[in-house]
């Protein structure tokens, strides 16, 4: 039964039952349908599932070397996920999170892009009520931006694979490139979802507004998603390369300057997936496998980061550094996880970074990209800047505390007690990680060349922080805002956009003062005809005016 | 009495870098590090490199919050 169910699936049939199981049946359900999903994980490779319908041949359940380490690692994080927020009773939130996990993973495992568009708008509207469950006022702006822009994701994706079939006849999941035009709707629409350069807004603008676990959700899947279908689409082209080297690098400022952690964070996120794209650009077997080893490791660490940030949440009601710090005292195990966290991703040897990272660098280096190997590098070092250092130094230390708070709840302890016991396992033992890589490696990341060179860059980085801090460079949290590329459409778009509208609001309404003017001249006393209310300009019909003009302009495109 | 906690803590922690620091140093004065690029191979390279990327990257995020950085209710007005 199992071998032809989508994987996924039962985590959504499961989401949709939560509301008639009792209340604490509910994560043992969760974890029960996870585990159900996962049988599918035994499967092996080959196309499973197939649905003919209008035509098309849609290929629901395919599974192959590159679906597996995606697929296993989703898993774990929906475990992961359920066990850290047992304790939350929001049925909203729980719903939204196990449906959420479900798509994704069943997105890896479909075969053709009418699928893969499903469940990619399936991830984006369960994911939705990831955000709008963070229950603030400034949350629920948050998430309906998200809304729109993950659907404008999804409508481009549908676009491309619209036009791909009435062009080649073909929809299947295959390599493609920016040659063609339908080739170029796709690429965005992975593009957003993966946070490239100046598309990347929502991501940093979402994530923090959630609530502790729904960071962690949100943090582990959709940007993911995009990686692997990046991989399978993309690979080798060579524009991933630039896009992902500046993915790396600028983030890092933006990092720097942040005051809420979870958005640093969501910026260090933005961080990593750059690599992970410079993997997919440079598309050897060697890079691909470091793409894959980089978002296998990065979830786990990712997720374990913004758990303990969430325990923080959970505990202290903010993550503003300017208002935490001295929490070591009272925490000492979310500090201890968090540091695991930070060493992790800041790629020390022995922790899971190290041995992901180091197959992307390999790669560049046996590629000759010097440039872009160098930008890596720096990128290295502000990983270690805002992940490494800042998060734990601002939360936990920086300076002493006065008010007690309690230790981070026993279930989020066990979560993050797993995730660091994985990120040090993984570290220590990589052979496992690179066995389930879709290229079989013989690669060896501890030689005393890679050792030497990484713990020099990172320990002479750790120096030059204790330098700023100890001559007072270090700069201070202030509570702000800082502008990121979402400030286009929640600033300069209106910004534009209001006056443009008010001023041809004002222009027709003009007109048809003029019209009535003349009607009245030509109708004379006639009051029904002179009396134009009906045809007064309304916020409404200006918004349908407006749409049917777009519509009409496309039309028009479309014929030329 | 609470606030020397931290302190000392730093005290051991600088003091424990810096050896670590020197000790990889003195490592790559001994050893030939092989890498995919002769600039990288030069000794201390990495170390260096680390440095002054750390606070490059400090000092331009301090200079590009007067250009980014606004109040915290920016977007609720």
């Amino acid at each position: 039964m199992t071998s032809s169910m989508i994987p996924g699936l039962w985590m959504i049939i499961a989401s949709m039952l939560l509301p008639v199981i009792p209340n604490y049946f509910r994560q043992p359900a969760m974890l029960l349908s996870v585990f159900l999903s996962s049988l599918s994980l035994l499967n092996g490779f080959g196309t499973f599932l197939t649905w003919e319908i209008l035509g098309f041949n849609l290929t629901l359940y395919h599974s192959d070397n590159l679906t597996l380490p995606f697929a296993i690692i989703f898993h774990l994080a929906s475990l992961l996920v359920i066990i850290y927020g047992w304790h939350n009773k929001n049925l909203m939130e729980n719903m939204a999170t196990l449906a959420y996990a479900g798509s994704a993973i069943g997105a890896l495992h479909a075969g053709d892009f009418f699928s893969l568009f499903i469940w990619w708008e399936a991830t984006a509207l369960t994911s939705v009520f990831i955000v709008l469950a963070g229950n603030t006022v400034s949350a629920r702006n948050s998430a309906m931006r998200y809304l729109i822009i993950q659907v404008c994701s999804g409508v481009l994706l549908l676009i491309g694979a619209s036009m791909m079939v009435y062009q080649t006849g073909n929809h299947e999941l295959t390599k493609l490139d920016l040659s063609s035009n339908f080739g170029v709707f796709i690429f965005l629409a992975f593009g957003i979802k993966a946070a490239f350069p100046f598309l990347n807004g929502w991501l940093q603008d979402s994530y923090p507004e959630s609530s502790p676990t729904g960071t962690v959700a949100l943090s582990a899947f959709t940007t993911k998603l995009a990686i692997y279908a990046l991989a399978r689409t993309f690979p080798g082209t060579e524009t991933l390369i630039w896009i992902g080297a500046i993915m790396t690098a600028f983030p890092v400022f933006f990092a720097v300057i942040e005051n809420d952690l979870r958005r640093v964070l969501s910026f260090s996120l933005n961080n990593q997936l750059g690599f992970m794209v410079v993997g997919i650009g440079i598309g050897t077997e060697l890079s691909l496998n470091g793409t894959v080893a980089h978002a296998f490791v990065h979830i786990i660490y990712k997720a374990l980061l913004f758990m303990s940030m969430g325990a923080v949440l959970h505990r202290v009601g903010t993550t503003k550094a300017s208002e935490l710090g001295g929490l070591y005292k009272y925490m000492p195990l979310t500090t201890i996880f968090c540091i695991i966290g930070a060493m992790s991703i800041s790629a020390f040897p022995l922790f899971s970074g190290f041995v992901a990272k180091s197959l992307i660098m390999s790669a560049l280096g046996g590629q000759g990209l010097i440039l872009i190997y160098f930008v890596l590098f720096f990128a290295s070092a502000g990983v270690l800047e805002h992940s490494g250092i800042k998060i734990p130094y601002f939360a936990f230390f920086a300076h002493e505390r006065k008010t007690k708070v309690k230790e981070a709840p026993i279930n989020m302890l066990i979560a993050m007690g797993v995730a660091a016991f994985l990120c040090i396992g993984i570290g220590v033992y990589p052979k496992y990680l690179y066995s389930i890589l879709p290229y079989s490696v013989n690669y060896q990341p501890y030689t005393i060349d890679h050792v030497i060179s990484q713990l020099q860059l990172l320990v002479f980085a750790i120096l030059a922080f204790l330098f700023l801090v100890k001559f007072k460079l270090y700069p201070s949290e202030i509570k702000s805002t800082v502008l990121n590329s979402d400030w286009f459409y929640r600033k300069m778009l209106p910004g534009i956009g209001k006056p443009l509208f008010q001023t041809l609001q004002k222009i027709i309404i003009k007109f048809y003062e003029v019209l009535s003017i003349l009607f009245d001249l030509i109708l004379g006393r006639s009051k029904k005809f002179a009396n134009l209310s009906y045809i007064k300009v309304t916020t409404p019909g200006f918004a349908g005016l407006l749409m049917i003009t777009i519509l009409f302009i496309m039309l028009v495109l479309a014929v030329i | 009495m609470k606030n020397n906690n931290l302190k000392t803590y730093a005290k051991y922690f600088t003091q424990f870098i810096i050896a670590v620091a020197g000790l990889l140093l003195i490592i790559d004065f001994t050893i030939y590090r092989h890498a995919y690029f002769h600039l990288e191979e030069i000794i201390g390279f990495p170390a260096i490199f680390g440095f002054i990327c750390f606070v490059f990257i400090v000092i331009v995020g301090k200079h590009l919050r007067k250009i980014l950085m606004r109040k915290e209710d920016y977007y609720d007005k």
